[in-house]
């Protein structure tokens, strides 16, 4: 533990929260890489994960199905289900488009965006003060970031309303613009919670080792402590992600014109439209489930890939 | 939490202060956007809980009267007990099959990571729509996709949401399906977390499985665990959504809920001030139970 | 110290971003101080939003008075919102629900039908359920519908069955379409009618009250110069009970499984072609053709019940004056406009989702205009057989209480009608005393 341990990429660094060092240059057989030590090697086990598996996916996945046959269905019904589509066709898709679903995705993608990137960056700077830093007041700083999440939206919805007409100070009025519905999502008690607790695991050495060689405070979150936390930012990106894009109330309440909706707004007036039929509000489902699915794609490998396993690979 | 490292010397005191300084820059960015967006209009919304609201006309004083009117109205009343009971066994139920997932599907195999997102997309289908879908499922008669299966069982068909007896544990197992993938995706990152040297250790040492899991997995995913737990503390007394998509809290108030109360209150019959102390009541417990559980878990580190 | 300049540089473009936001905003907010300009609200999704364009497009083109539209969906809360900046918008357009509560708040200002050119072609009956509790009209019709009863003519006709004229027609009705099989595909999979019955939202009162009404029942009546709860009637105890005994708790099929947490969003076995009847609006008209073509269904007046009427729930949207915002000849104008044949016809026309129903116009014929004889059942309906809520008193509580107690009723088929009807009785005297109403 010598180097400074500024770039994890070059110079592996072994963090375990158990605190023991484990600097092991081997690949390991796969029953050590999981909790439950699955082996890949057909077996029983193995067959009893296959099984379990195919159970989960029964239980958690197989109902999608219905949606998306439904999506494709020239006439899909809203009160029955069913795994296979009726007169396969993208009509849905194409009136979902008519009524204007992919100018709500654009808008929803920009929030999304532009959302997660501040909320990460703002989420990121207070986590690592919380969990890296003694000061006074710590406890109350986290429980107010923890607050953020308690608040009913609904009750706040109308005082709200009023500050983005009227940002205090300033005197901004951020309604109509992206703005409006990007920093009230800012600070969210749900990252900051994820990132400090994970941050507070890393071992205090790596961080001493840096600092003996004069890496700022800056650097040191950046280089040091981030890629260290990666499981951590991996779920505060999708869960995140996912509930800047699930928003509802605050795009409705900080829009001056339709055309500033976003596409879970476009949804909830498709399923109350009625001119547009169960299939359509499908396909509008569909759409837009995808971005934050990919996300999920995008992101799970740093979900899963554990600092120590990224270390023993080198 | 020894950050820094302390230097001795005159250099000290300014050390100090730069060290006292630092995180208050740090926390600036969310303190400042956390009190413009939220902590302002939840002082208003606090606020507004003792006035009788006409924006209009100007709003009038009424102390303590919308409190005891959401208090002693028995429909408030009936609905903290169902509060009670989907919160807490969403919350368990969520945690526990969270968790479970989450074991299951560790690992780096392709195979892992397409069934794991498929495991997934209850997360992140839009809530309305999979209300809709559990509506369908729950079908009452024997077409119902659930009832059907039940059905090859020789059992059903049960109505599920038409009855009040067994509408609230209905709404229960779809709020358990929606939390548990989102649960597994923090337990993921925890287990992710597990030093592998361990395990190899472990097994050199010829440990069971549950020693191992006992040992070592469990202290290492305490964060996750920590986390869930605290979001539980934080949302299950607060559930709607699930509620208000797929039985609007009926039949007969069966599955009625603080939030679907307070949201009734609020925009069925425009009682903004009663709407406004039902949420501040629920906040505060909210945050008691929030501290509480944060209170245990410190204790449960030290240890 | 090279951390500290960077903090601060990361902080500058924060900063700067925030002042790229506001650069965004500030457009549109020049139209306060116009007094050539309405701003006005409407309560509505993109797709209906387009056809207001339309006609307050052809508004300005024929008066030069400009208009700064904006469709609104979360309209209450936006409205208490400006309500409390004291800076209401000019003229609104929304539900005649609504109106008792916004002249509560004082959100109103008073309307002389006389004031407004053309008013003499709204009829009485329309003009007389926009006065509110001072005895002054508060609103200005403009767009009404009423309920009436969708039937699959194509199953009716197939079982050989007349079209259902009284309550007991429209019950066996039901049941034949529920145990006969309607669609002829041998599996028992059909229902006799569609009941949106959940308390969400008051929904179950909504469709309930033609029901109501065709019993003899009113849930509220005027008593002098305030209102007493009448639900504890002995027509209200005889109606509810068969309501009760035959649809909900009568035999399997008559309504749809699952009725009792229906809200019309999720109530889509008509269009879907498992269920029989629907008494519903008719906005739905344009999705039933598009799902099930124009020939399979009917659309005929709601049956006569024990009281031998066969009135049903009339509703619709009203204009409304803002309080206090000093332009009440450019509204006047306005609402002139709105009310006139022109205004109306082009608001129930175009490729867009039409936002008048039945004309409050009345030298309009709605069949004509949208040359379809099926809407001249409607306004036969709305001029003839229709009654709304009480529009003076606040109704969304009476509603949403009455809602509850019904929606219990119906789920618990041992429950004492009675009873639960005296305690919703008392509930209701509540929610009037609330208000001062009560007498």
């Amino acid at each position: 533990m010598s180097a400074p341990a500024i770039d994890p990429v070059r110079t592996p660094v072994t963090a375990s929260p158990a605190g023991k060092s484990a600097g092991k240059q081997r690949t390991t057989p796969a029953r050590f890489d999981t909790a439950l030590g699955w082996s890949d090697r057909p077996g029983l086990a193995w067959a009893l994960r296959v099984l379990l598996c195919v159970l989960a996916l029964g239980v958690f996945a197989a109902p999608f199905v219905t949606v998306f046959s439904g999506s494709f269905s020239e006439k899909a019904s809203g009160s029955t289900l069913s795994f296979l589509p009726h007169h396969p066709s993208l009509l849905n898709f194409e009136v979902a488009g008519e009524r204007g679903i992919w100018d709500y995705f654009g808008n929803s993608l920009v929030i999304a965006g532009g959302g997660l990137l501040l909320q990460l960056v703002v989420c990121t700077l207070a986590a690592y003060a919380l969990a890296r830093h003694k000061f006074r007041g710590q406890a109350l700083i986290l429980t107010l970031f923890m607050l953020t999440m308690m608040l009913p939206e609904e009750v706040i919805a109308i005082p709200l309303s009023l500050v983005l007409g009227h940002v205090p100070v300033i005197g901004l009025d951020l309604k109509g613009t992206v703005w409006g519905v990007i920093l009230p999502l800012g600070a969210w008690g749900f990252s900051v919670m994820v990132l400090t607790e994970f941050m507070k695991d890393i071992p205090a050495e790596i961080e001493e080792a840096a600092r003996i060689d004069g890496v700022g405070e800056l650097r040191m979150l950046w280089q040091v402590i981030l890629p260290l936390c990666k499981p951590a930012l991996g779920v505060a990106g999708v869960l995140g992600f996912i509930m800047i894009w699930d928003q509802y109330l605050l795009p409705l309440i900080a829009a001056k014109d339709p055309t500033d909706y976003t596409v879970t707004v476009a949804l909830s007036i498709l399923r109350t439209d009625p001119e547009v039929g169960s299939g359509v509000v499908l396909a509008g489902a569909v759409i837009a489930l995808i971005p934050s699915l990919i996300v999920y794609l995008l992101l799970q490998r740093s979900l899963v890939t554990g600092i120590a396993a990224g270390a023993t690979k080198g | 939490m020894t950050a820094t490292v302390t230097t001795p010397g005159p250099r000290r005191a300014r050390f100090l202060s730069k060290k006292a300084v630092l995180p208050w820059l740090f926390l600036a960015p969310g303190l400042l956007l956390a009190l413009v967006f939220k902590f302002l209009p939840m002082g208003k919304g606090v606020w507004l809980s003792f006035f009788d609201v006409r924006p209009f006309l100007g709003d009038q004083w009424v102390g303590l009267d919308n409190y005891t009117r959401v208090l002693t109205d028995h429909r408030f009343q009936d609905a903290i007990g169902h509060t009670l009971v989907l919160g807490i066994g969403m919350s368990l139920g969520g945690i526990v099959a969270g968790v479970l997932l989450a074991l299951l599907l560790e690992g780096q195999a392709r195979s892992l990571r397409i069934i794991r997102t498929a495991v997934f997309l209850p997360v992140v289908t839009a809530t309305a729509v999979v209300g809709e879908m559990w509506r369908l499922m729950y079908y009452p008669t024997s077409d119902g996709l659930i009832n059907s299966g039940l059905g090859l069982l020789g059992l059903g068909p049960v109505p599920y949401l038409d009855n009040p007896d067994t509408a609230l544990w209905a709404t229960m197992a779809m709020g358990i399906w929606m939390l548990a993938p989102y649960n597994m995706v923090i337990i993921l990152a925890g287990l992710a977390g597990v030093d592998r040297s361990l395990y190899e250790a472990a097994a050199m040492d010829g440990v069971s499985l549950w020693q191992r899991l006992r040992h070592i997995t469990l202290p290492a995913i305490r964060p996750a665990l920590g986390i869930v737990l605290t979001l539980a503390a934080i949302r299950g007394l607060r559930v709607f959504t699930e509620v208000y998509v797929l039985t609007g809290g009926g039949p007969a108030g069966s599955t009625d809920v603080w939030m679907t109360r307070a949201y009734t209150l609020g925009f069925s019959r425009n009682d903004i001030g009663g709407a406004s102390a039902a949420s501040v009541l629920l906040l505060c417990v909210t945050l008691l139970l929030t501290v509480t559980v944060n209170y245990f878990r410190k204790r449960g580190d030290v240890r | 110290m090279r951390d500290r300049r960077r903090l601060a540089a990361a902080l500058a473009i924060s900063g700067l971003l925030f002042g790229t936001a506001a650069c965004g905003s500030g457009s549109g907010s020049a139209r306060a101080g116009d007094p050539n300009t309405l701003e006005v609200w409407t309560r509505s999704d993109p797709e209906s939003a387009q056809t207001y364009k339309r006609v307050f497009a052809a508004f300005t083109k024929k008066t030069g008075i400009k208009i700064d539209y904006q469709p609104v969906m979360n309209f209450d809360q936006q409205l208490q919102s400006r309500a409390s900046t004291k800076d209401l918008p000019d003229v609104m357009i929304n539900d005649t629900a609504l109106m008792g509560s916004y002249q509560a708040q004082g959100l109103l200002k008073p309307i002389t039908p006389a004031s407004i050119s053309g008013h003499d072609e709204i009829t009485a009956k329309s003009w007389s359920s926009t006065v509110g509790r001072d005895g002054r009209h508060y609103g200005i019709p403009y767009s009404r519908q009423a309920m009436t009863l969708f039937v699959r003519k194509d199953w009716r006709e197939k079982l050989g069955l007349p079209q259902p004229k009284t309550w007991q027609d429209t019950l066996a009705l039901a049941k034949a379409f529920a145990t006969r099989d309607p669609d002829g595909d041998g599996k028992k999979d059909t229902y006799g009618m569609v009941v949106p019955g959940s308390a969400q939202n008051g929904y179950v009162a909504w469709w309930g009250a033609s029901w109501l009404w065709q019993g003899g029942v009113r849930i509220i009546e005027k008593d002098g110069t305030g209102y007493r709860p009448a639900m504890d009637s002995a027509a209200a105890l005889r109606t509810v009970t068969w309501m009760k005994n035959n649809l909900f708790c009568g035999d399997n099929g008559v309504i749809q499984p699952s009725a009792l947490t229906s809200v019309t969003a999720n109530t889509t076995n008509f269009q879907d072609g498992n269920a029989g009847m629907y008494l519903t609006g008719p906005y739905n008209i344009s999705t039933f053709d598009k799902a099930l073509g124009k020939d399979k269904y009917e659309v005929l007046p709601a049956p006569t019940g024990p009281a031998g009427n066969n009135d049903v729930l009339a509703d619709g949207e009203n204009v409304y004056f803002g309080a206090k915002t000093g332009k009440a000849r450019l509204e006047q104008t306005l609402a002139a406009f709105l009310i006139s044949p022109e205004g109306q016809t082009l608001a129930m026309t175009g490729d867009h989702q039409p936002v008048v129903r039945i004309p409050v116009n009345s030298t309009l014929d709605a069949a004509k205009v949208r040359d379809d004889p099926r809407w001249s059942v409607v306004q036969k309906a709305y001029e003839t057989a229709s009654v709304q809520f009480p529009n003076a008193p606040d109704f969304a509580p009476v509603k949403q209480d009455t809602a509850d107690a019904l929606n219990a009723l119906f789920t618990y088929c041992g429950s004492d009608v009675e009873a639960g009807l005296k305690e919703l009785n008392d509930t209701l005297a509540g929610d009037l005393k609330d208000q001062d109403l009560l007498k």
